[in-house]
């Protein structure tokens, strides 16, 4: 396919090293700081892991996180699994004109659009509104659940829209024609058609949530500290710290390995449709 | 039109909004029905307690034109002005690291280009603050870089890397540089290169047959990642927040500071309302180019 000379390809590779060296340094930095010796752990050492272990607030915004991720996330792959169904097989032929076509696309990218300061700050005014009238929803882990379902939801929707458009049409004209009704043929013909693209985009929806800092900073309460949250306070703080860089490292090894569980569960896809992973 | 095919189409309406409906209510509930309020803020008087009063006014557009207590003041147009220097600085880089990249990921066999383009990526998954802090201790004046610049005579000795406008372009290049590489990549990997050969049997070669027959090629690509890198980098918050300091303020960090330190709800609401004007009109700039060049947008909604 491709023929480029075998000079330029080597030009390729000489420029692309560094940049690939770039992507990695301030990751590696995190990771070796982290054994960095500190004020009562003299020479290199993994003292800051043990630290991390055995605090209680660590702890508590690690819980937190995971408790954020993982129902956001349930909730965002549901309402996006049934947009990206809903534009896909009902939206009419023709584009649908402005109420069935432009609209719901427009509403859908907008989460996706929008500056994540605005998203928070327009979040952070409606939560304390709510509130301050009606005593409901209170800064904290479900305000930030809310503003995390409602920036999720879009890119699984789009992720089952991309899956469910390489599809053959007539396999649901089939469905009908052997008289499984609408629930039925969601259930037993689209939900295990788009299994790929809802395992994909519920992992999508978790690396959204952990990648978060902006929004949910907004949106939290004081008794809603989740870890990205602990580290800029902790960075504002102190500045850096090997606890940190511990914590940093951690982090960044999970989200590499739900990436390569991503890559691993949509591989099987991407060979047959050459889908492209999505930036989170 | 046959009323068959009417009640058909009107069924499935019905059932779009039956399946769709839900999550789009979630957005519109959640995020565009908030951001009204937010712009209806903008026209309200600031309280003493930062809390938007009655009556409606114009005076927090007044304060965003730089005219306070103290007179006219010039510091928001300097703090825009940075924002989309920096925010153009930024993209400009990406682009120029984003180019050799991915000519280099399809310049490989096809098995190995979706390992090299997640390795590209997997960067960009890892928290925002952890990646910018990460960058707080390359840059510090105690890092081997500063001692560098300073040996270099780049900045005075004793003074890091950061805080200011350098580390900024840093961050935000590094933030953003896989959201160029995945839309390039899209565009270069279907590129039709007997385009190419064709180019080379006339007897083109070097930089005029890459800005002949392939550039224009990437060009719809290219379009998307500047949408996809200018817009959230003008707008960040992060960066600019752990980087930038003082000097370096972004409109992000003074819109949010209008929500945090020194509440002033109508002033953060009309910086706001700049800060989306912006966006807009970059938005719709780059689309209607992407739609002039003819980018295919494959499976978007």
């Amino acid at each position: 396919m491709s023929n480029i000379p075998r000079g330029i390809r080597r030009g390729l590779f000489g420029l692309s090293l560094p940049v690939y060296a770039l992507l990695y340094l301030p990751l590696s930095v995190i990771a070796i700081f982290s054994f960095a010796p500190s004020l009562h752990h003299p020479g290199i050492n993994a003292a800051a892991y043990g630290a991390l272990f055995n605090d209680p607030l660590v702890l508590a915004a690690l819980r937190r996180s995971i408790t954020l991720a993982f129902g956001s996330a349930i909730l965002g792959t549901a309402l996006g699994t049934l947009m990206g169904f809903g534009l896909n097989r009902f939206r009419p032929a023709t584009g649908g004109g402005f109420w069935a076509g432009t609209l719901p696309s427009l509403i859908i990218y907008m989460p996706i659009i929008m500056p994540s300061l605005v998203f928070g700050i327009s979040e952070l005014i409606f939560f304390n509104l709510v509130h301050e009238y009606t005593g409901l929803l209170s800064a904290g882990l479900l305000t930030m659940g809310i503003a995390h379902v409602t920036f999720q939801s879009p890119y699984v929707a789009l992720v089952v829209y991309a899956r469910l458009t390489g599809l053959d049409p007539n396999l649901f004209e089939a469905s009908q024609d052997l008289y499984a009704n609408p629930l039925k043929s969601f259930l037993y013909l689209t939900i295990p058609v788009v299994r790929p693209a809802l395992i994909g985009g519920f992992l999508l929806a978790i690396t959204l949530s952990i990648d978060d800092f902006t929004i949910s900073f907004f949106t939290a309460g004081p008794g809603s500290v989740t870890l990205p949250i602990y580290i800029y306070s902790a960075i504002a703080r102190k500045g850096s710290s090997p606890e940190i860089n511990a914590l940093g490292s951690l982090m960044i090894a999970t989200v590499i390995g739900v990436a390569l569980l991503y890559y691993f569960v949509t591989r099987h896809q991407q060979q047959r449709s050459r889908q492209i992973p999505a930036v989170a | 039109m046959s009323t068959m095919t009417q009640r058909e189409g009107r069924s499935r309406a019905w059932r779009l909004w039956l399946t769709s409906g839900p999550g789009l209510f979630w957005i519109i509930l959640f995020l565009l029905f908030p951001s009204g309020i937010m712009l209806g803020i903008a026209f309200f008087t600031n309280s003493d307690f930062g809390s938007p009063v009655l009556p409606l006014s114009l005076s927090s557009f007044s304060q965003v034109a730089g005219f306070g207590i103290l007179g006219w003041s010039g510091a928001n147009f300097t703090v825009l002005a940075r924002s989309l220097l920096q925010a153009g600085i930024a993209t400009t880089m990406t682009i120029l690291l984003a180019y050799p990249l991915v000519f280099f990921i399809v310049s490989r066999p096809a098995n190995m280009r979706p390992v090299l383009l997640l390795f590209a990526i997997v960067p960009s998954w890892t928290n925002q603050v952890v990646r910018t802090y990460a960058w707080m201790q390359l840059l510090n004046p105690f890092a081997p870089v500063s001692h560098l610049a300073q040996w270099l005579g780049f900045i005075p000795p004793h003074l890091g890397l950061m805080p200011g406008n350098f580390a900024v372009f840093i961050g935000l290049t590094y933030n953003y540089l896989p959201y160029m590489v995945v839309p390039l990549y899209a565009a270069v990997e279907k590129l039709d290169w007997t385009l190419v050969e064709a180019g080379r049997d006339l007897y083109a070669s070097g930089p005029k047959l890459f800005f002949n027959a392939v550039f224009p090629q990437t060009v719809p690509g290219l379009l998307s990642g500047i949408i996809l890198v200018g817009i959230p980098a003008f707008g960040d918050y992060v960066v600019p927040q752990l980087l930038g300091g003082d000097k370096a303020m972004m409109l992000g960090s003074l819109i949010a500071s209008q929500f945090t330190f020194s509440p002033d709800w109508p002033y953060g609401a009309a910086l706001t309302i700049i800060m989306l004007v912006f966006t807009c009109v970059g938005l719709i700039v780059f689309r209607r180019l992407t739609q002039r060049l003819g980018g295919g947008e494959g499976a978007m909604l």
